[in-house]
């Protein structure tokens, strides 16, 4: 049985998050803050805008948007970079390389645990939530599946950016920039802090052509999206197929010749 | 013992200083790489601040310009925090250590000899970006420029700042407590965030919450608006000085507390 052994570090992850209860309570009641102040800043900023739909958004689906957008945030960040980082500057790193299975399976599984509690602890309740206060605005359909579907690819793809980023710690040995920087791409690219349909054309275009987009952007408009076109949603699907074999491909080959560089301070 | 005046702490303010830049100066690569990431971070916030007033051209009455002035304004003021007490981020890791003792040993106040450990230069960008953004603000609004509003200016600003340190070592002090504070101090890090909008969006509920129990609308907002609004000032503005200094005061308490509370890990 092949996949026994990463479910054995599902099973620790889920051990080990549920342990740290305090801090999925704070974690609980800092998005409550988040979410009040999405929900009244866009509240005014649609009340002084005047008019319903801006850019083909309303203020539901806005909010319906960011909303899922932070809690697709909390139950996909797996802070991978951090790790490996500090895995790097402990020297902890070389433990982990001499265990027989590949380190980035390793880490990805040791972090699936806490995919599966935060998907019970924040995504589930938030979607609730927001399908309550919207009055029911999220379209219940068949587009839940093909949302369901698009996370798996986001999830990888979001990883496999981690991966990459972490890798170039190897390098660096810089963890706290890389991290911060990595991190504002990714928000901002991706439409996690304001939704893509908000952006001046010719930045929709570049951004188009990166894969960020393909995290938080893409599952939430198939998820806002009540009258699916077929057509539509396997281009969608399509793309964000492609960025995660890619970058599946360039994070593996990259931590192969990286790995080869590796200095390790004591250990 | 005789108290120390404080000719004796700034002197050994700088000499610490100096050995923290010596340290710092070691690791190159990481100090300009962090700086790269703070700098990349200013862009992006500023950036999806002009994305978001792209769409739409004021916000509950307060114009582009003057949110921008808001904006500076709330970078500047928490760029003290970042400088000067950014050794709360290790707090917890030193009480779960067990390294916290050694500063307990020491004949200086604790809280001074803590913080003053660690200065982090990265933050004098982001004070050189709000600067710059407040000033660009100043001009298009086209406020007047004497001497007494800049003295004014500078002492809200200052009082502003105190508000944005409380609440970080409030939050870093709960590790005392709870022992794994990042959550508590992530959260409150959020808490900037949202200093740079104006209170009038929220509901009087919430209104109340930001300014009385969690007070971000004194970390821009209020002192800001002896600046911007000079015919309107309400009474909130006018005390807010008094205000910094007695949550500084607070939070200096709780963090004293938490530390003479500290009995070690007995290693």
């Amino acid at each position: 049985m092949k996949l026994k052994k990463y479910f054995a570090l599902t099973r620790c992850g889920i051990l080990e998050s549920l342990q740290f209860r305090a801090s999925l309570l704070v974690m609980f009641a800092g998005n409550l803050v988040y979410l009040t102040v999405v929900y009244f800043l866009w509240k005014s900023i649609y009340a002084s805008s005047g008019t319903n739909s801006v850019n083909g958004m309303t203020f539901h689906d806005t909010l319906i948007y960011l909303v899922l957008a932070t809690a697709l945030f909390n139950f996909m960040e797996m802070y991978a970079v951090w790790e490996i980082g500090r895995n790097i500057q402990t020297g902890k790193i070389v433990l982990d390389l001499l265990k027989p299975i590949k380190y980035r399976s390793y880490l990805f599984w040791s972090y699936s645990g806490s995919f599966v509690v935060n998907f019970f602890t924040t995504f589930l309740p938030t979607f609730i939530t927001v399908c309550i206060v919207t009055s029911s605005a999220v379209p219940l359909g068949i587009n839940l599946l093909y949302f369901a579907l698009s996370i798996v690819p986001a999830v990888i793809i979001n990883y496999s950016i981690d991966f990459i980023v972490g890798t170039i710690c190897l390098y660096t040995e810089s963890i706290w920039g890389i991290n911060i920087m990595k991190q504002v791409i990714v928000m901002l690219f991706s439409g996690a802090t304001i939704p893509i349909a908000f952006f001046p054309e010719t930045l929709k275009n570049i951004v188009n052509y990166l894969p960020f987009t393909s995290i938080y952007n893409t599952p939430l408009s198939i998820l806002l999206n009540g009258n699916p076109q077929n057509a539509n949603i396997l281009t969608m699907l399509g793309i964000q197929v492609i960025w995660c074999i890619a970058l599946l491909i360039v994070s593996s080959v990259f931590w192969k010749i990286s790995l080869r560089q590796i200095t390790v301070n004591g250990g | 013992m005789k108290k120390k005046g404080i000719n004796f702490y700034l002197h050994i303010y700088f000499k610490i200083l100096a050995q923290d830049i010596k340290s710092k100066m070691s690791y190159r690569a990481d100090f300009i790489i962090s700086t790269i990431g703070m700098i990349f971070t200013n862009i992006a916030g500023f950036v999806s601040f002009w994305i978001l007033f792209r769409n739409f051209p004021s916000i509950n009455g307060w114009s582009y310009y003057e949110m921008m002035f808001l904006y500076g304004f709330s970078l500047i003021s928490i760029t003290p925090v970042q400088c000067l007490f950014d050794n709360n981020w290790n707090l917890r890791m030193y009480v779960y250590s067990g390294d916290f003792i050694k500063y307990c040993f020491r004949p200086i106040n604790l809280f001074f000899y803590y913080q003053s450990e660690i200065f982090d230069i990265k933050g004098l960008g982001q004070l050189a970006f709000g600067l710059a953004t407040m000033v660009y603000a100043w001009t298009k609004i086209g406020l007047a420029c004497t001497p007494l509003i800049i003295l004014k200016t500078i002492i809200f600003l200052i009082t502003a700042s105190l508000i944005m340190i409380a609440v970080m070592n409030a939050a870093a002090a709960t590790c005392f407590w709870i022992t794994n504070s990042f959550f508590v101090m992530d959260l409150a890090l959020k808490f900037r965030d949202y200093a740079k909008y104006p209170i009038t969006i929220f509901s009087p509920v919430f209104r109340f919450i930001f300014t009385f129990i969690i007070p971000v609308a004194f970390i821009a907002y209020y002192p800001s608006l002896v600046i911007l609004r000079p015919d309107n000032i309400p009474v909130l503005s006018w005390i807010s000085p008094a205000f910094g200094c007695l949550f500084f005061w607070l939070s200096y308490k709780l963090w004293m507390h938490g530390a003479t509370k500290y009995s070690g890990t007995g290693s």
